[in-house]
């Protein structure tokens, strides 16, 4: 660590220079960079103002546009999703008496209560679409190929935990349609061959509970979201080290300042927050009633993203454990896409790969309509 | 003794081969075997006493009972089978108490002898049982009243069979001969759901019916809402035949009677029906009662709509009377459809969600006006209605006003958008500039 220079003309003795005295805040800022604000490595032997002053001038590829822009919304729209589930558990209790009770008066009776719980569902749902259309143009784009496995992976554990942490947030409200959802959901769960008791054991028993909501409530706030921020660190880990997606052919990339490029990061969640804030007064979502173990409402259907399994098996009984084997084997295979699709990397392959790709979307969003349509037996 | 013996005779074959293959390691076979039999021992008895041939243990100190229906049995099986069941067999009534004759022969010339009076002629019936249950003597002990004899012969059955006619119900047809059952037993035919199968029989019963120019009231029962009452809710307190028509002293109500028989239970309807035109006292002729507007045995539920249609009925040439119904049944609509209106509101403002414990406490309030005013109708009086359709309207419209009050608040959210929006713009202005000036510098 170097020694702070108070004879710096351009250094000006105030707070920062008094903690630079005491901490090495370049060590403190290169750790954020870690998390995608900057992808150049920083010295941390040097003062913080010199580092960033050299770093604001430093020209980077634009990543703020385009289809790149997908992966930084992954980022800003999580911490968005933070800020507003912290200010929700201030007032949230995670038992089944007080669950509905509690939500309601956040909703209800708080002031701005109403205004976290629909910002943080919208983003909820605007989350997932974003990790999913990501993952779709990461296959347009063939971005699953060598070297970026590790970074097709990460996205699909993102998309995996986005959905769960979905899945579990659903159940702590507590209202009607989410405990409901939540016990088919289970059942398909635990009706799995092995992982199925394994699971049960692990999220507190088969029946939907104070033991599965309490455990539900732990995973949405600690350990999915703990996971989540690994994997934004992984993806520009990744980016780091193996170079951005590449622009189109004969294109050049577009470099710009790293201090532009910070402006545009933050224009973006202006402009992310704006949108969010105008979901959730134009559109907001439905607070249903409280969940009666005793009584199932009709018209219980699961998350849109489940829409075209539920479809399937509602056409076709299977048993649990098969379904619940189906959905497995469908999240792993996506999973290993890199080893089954590599291609000769020739544009005729390449066509054949994003038909396929076409082709099973069309069907799944078919499906998904008609699980949206479907009368439930 | 027996049961401890079992297992070691069972057990000695095993023994003697466990020997043969034993050396100083295991213990003594014999040891072995008599070891598992003390482990087996409860399971065993438990078997053994399980076992359909040995002989239960008699309770000791209660003699063996000779049956009540004595040796009668014998020869009468069908009979003693219902009979060993009945409430009087528990109370040691044997069969000679009404057949006479000695239960202690088998010889039936000793069996029908002395005393023996066969089978009680129909006309008989009553008094037969009227000589024990008649007797306060004999059923104080049971706390059972003993005016059912001279009740019946209050009753068109009993005044019937006065005349001569043993073509009516008896002490048998409804409680049966053998096979007496208390009427808390569901079994007996006595017991509340029973009643209108055992009244039925015969009331029911057409070819028994059509001659005396009677409908069948069982069908036209079955129909009405008091017997979906009793049988779809499972209201054991719903109305059968004998609530408006007695138990032993069964007749139809007087004309006249009809409003106090009905009032027992709809008393708010009763007093404001005393109070109205159609009541005698008021008017000082006979008028209609209850069943000229909803029938005697296939009363409906409450259906306001009668309002506009049953005044027609005796008034269809007096306008102006006809005109007053569909007045009263016109505001009673006006002012239902707004309280429905007002919980349809409160349903939304639920879903906001927008605090509506007090809505729907008023809204409970409203419709207990609401109810109010149908047996208030009964007055046939527009004043006396309008009391409380009145404050039925007023809460409803209260109620909408808050709530559309409150949702309106929430429109307001969306203009704030718009001033929220041209901040946001701003800022997004701002800060392209900032970042354009900033590449220039570059």
């Amino acid at each position: 660590m170097s020694a702070p220079r108070p004879q710096d003309p351009n250094a000006r003795a105030g707070w920062v220079d008094w903690l630079e005295r005491r901490i090495n805040l370049s060590e403190i800022f290169s750790f954020l960079t870690h998390f995608g604000f900057v992808i150049t490595p920083v010295d941390t032997s040097r003062p913080v103002r010199e580092v960033m002053r050299e770093l604001a001038e430093t020209p980077v590829p634009k990543y703020a546009s385009g289809p790149r822009v997908l992966g930084l919304l992954t980022a800003i729209l999580f911490a968005l999703e933070a800020v507003t589930g912290v200010l929700l558990a201030y007032y949230y209790k995670p038992t089944p008496e007080a669950a509905f009770e509690s939500t309601r008066t956040i909703v209800r009776d708080l002031p701005a209560g109403w205004f976290l719980h629909q910002m943080h569902a919208w983003g909820a749902w605007l989350l997932a679409a974003v990790v999913v259309i990501r993952l779709l143009r990461l296959f347009w784009d063939g971005l699953y190929r060598a070297p970026r496995e590790l970074l097709w992976w990460t996205a699909v554990a993102m998309v995996w935990l986005v959905l769960q942490l979905d899945f579990t947030g659903r159940l702590l409200t507590w209202d009607a349609h989410s405990y409901w959802a939540t016990v088919r959901g289970m059942e398909v769960v635990f009706a799995l061959p092995i992982a199925g008791p394994i699971l049960a054991f692990l999220l507190g028993g088969r029946v939907v509970n104070d033991d599965v909501l309490i455990r539900f409530y732990a995973l949405h706030v600690m350990v999915l979201p703990t996971l989540y921020a690994a994997c934004v660190y992984f993806t520009f880990a990744t980016l780091r080290r193996v170079g951005l997606s590449p622009t189109p052919e004969g294109r050049p990339e577009a470099t710009t300042t790293f201090r532009s490029h910070l402006y545009t990061m933050l224009m973006l969640t202006v402009g992310l927050f704006g949108v969010l804030v105008t979901l959730a007064t134009v559109v907001p979502f439905r607070f249903l009633s409280a969940a009666d173990p005793y009584v199932t409402p009709g018209g219980v259907r699961p998350p849109w993203y489940m829409l075209a399994p539920y479809a399937v098996f509602q056409w076709l009984p299977v048993p649990h454990w098969i379904s619940g084997l189906v959905l497995l084997a469908l999240a792993f295979g996506v999973l290993l896409l890199p080893l089954f699709l590599r291609g000769d990397g020739s544009p005729a392959s390449r066509r054949r790969i994003r038909l396929a790709g076409v082709v099973v979307l069309a069907v799944w969003i078919a499906m998904s309509a008609a699980g949206a349509l479907l009368e439930r037996r | 003794m027996t049961t401890t013996r079992r297992p070691s005779a069972l057990w000695r074959p095993g023994a003697g081969r466990g020997g043969a293959v034993a050396s100083g390691l295991v213990p003594p076979p014999a040891l072995t075997a008599l070891a598992l039999a003390l482990l087996l021992l409860p399971a065993l008895a438990a078997l053994a006493l399980a076992q359909p041939g040995n002989p239960t243990p008699a309770v000791s100190g209660s003699a063996p009972k000779s049956p009540a229906s004595g040796r009668c049995g014998v020869c009468h099986p069908a009979e003693r089978v219902q009979f060993e069941k009945s409430q009087h067999a528990e109370e040691d009534v044997r069969c000679t108490s009404c057949h006479g004759g000695d239960d202690r022969s088998l010889e039936v010339a000793i069996a029908h002898g002395a005393g023996f009076k066969g089978r009680p002629a129909r006309k008989d019936i009553p008094a037969l049982c009227a000589s024990c249950h008649s007797s306060e003597s004999r059923m104080r002990a049971y706390n059972l009243p003993v005016d059912q004899f001279a009740l019946y012969q209050t009753s068109g059955h009993g005044r019937r069979l006065a005349r001569g006619d043993t073509r009516v119900a008896v002490c048998s047809d409804c409680h049966g001969a053998h096979d007496i059952l208390p009427p808390k037993d569901p079994a007996s035919r006595t017991f509340i759901p029973n009643i209108p199968k055992t009244c039925g029989a015969c009331h029911g019963d057409s070819a028994l019916m059509g001659p005396r120019g009677r409908p069948d009231v069982l069908r036209q029962y079955l129909g009405s809402v008091h017997a979906r009452e009793l049988y779809d809710r499972s209201n054991l307190r719903a109305p059968t035949c004998v609530s408006c028509h007695g138990v032993h002293g069964a007749a139809p109500p007087t004309i006249g009677d009809v409003d106090k028989v009905c009032g027992q239970c709809h008393t708010a309807e009763r007093r404001y029906f005393m109070a109205g035109a159609h009541h005698p006292a008021t008017n000082g002729k006979r008028g209609p009662e209850c069943a000229s507007c909803h029938e005697a045995h296939t009363v409906e539920a409450a259906q306001p709509d009668r309002l506009a249609s049953s005044c027609g009925q005796c008034h269809a040439k007096d306008p102006k009377t006809l005109a007053l119904g569909r007045r009263i049944w016109t505001d009673y609509r006006s002012a239902a459809d707004e309280v429905e209106k007002a919980a349809a509101l409160t349903a939304q403002a639920e879903a906001v969600p927008l605090q509506t414990d007090d809505y729907r406490a008023r809204i409970e309030e409203a419709r207990t006006y609401l109810r109010e005013a149908l047996p208030a109708a009964h007055a046939v009086e527009e004043d006396v209605v309008a009391a409380f359709t009145t404050r039925a309207r007023s809460v409803g419209h209260e109620v909408q006003s808050e709530i559309y009050g409150k949702l309106g608040h929430l429109r307001q959210r969306k203009f704030v958008l718009i001033l929220f929006w041209f901040y946001l713009l701003l800022t997004l202005f701002v800060l392209k500039r900032y970042r354009d000036q900033g590449a220039r510098k570059a």
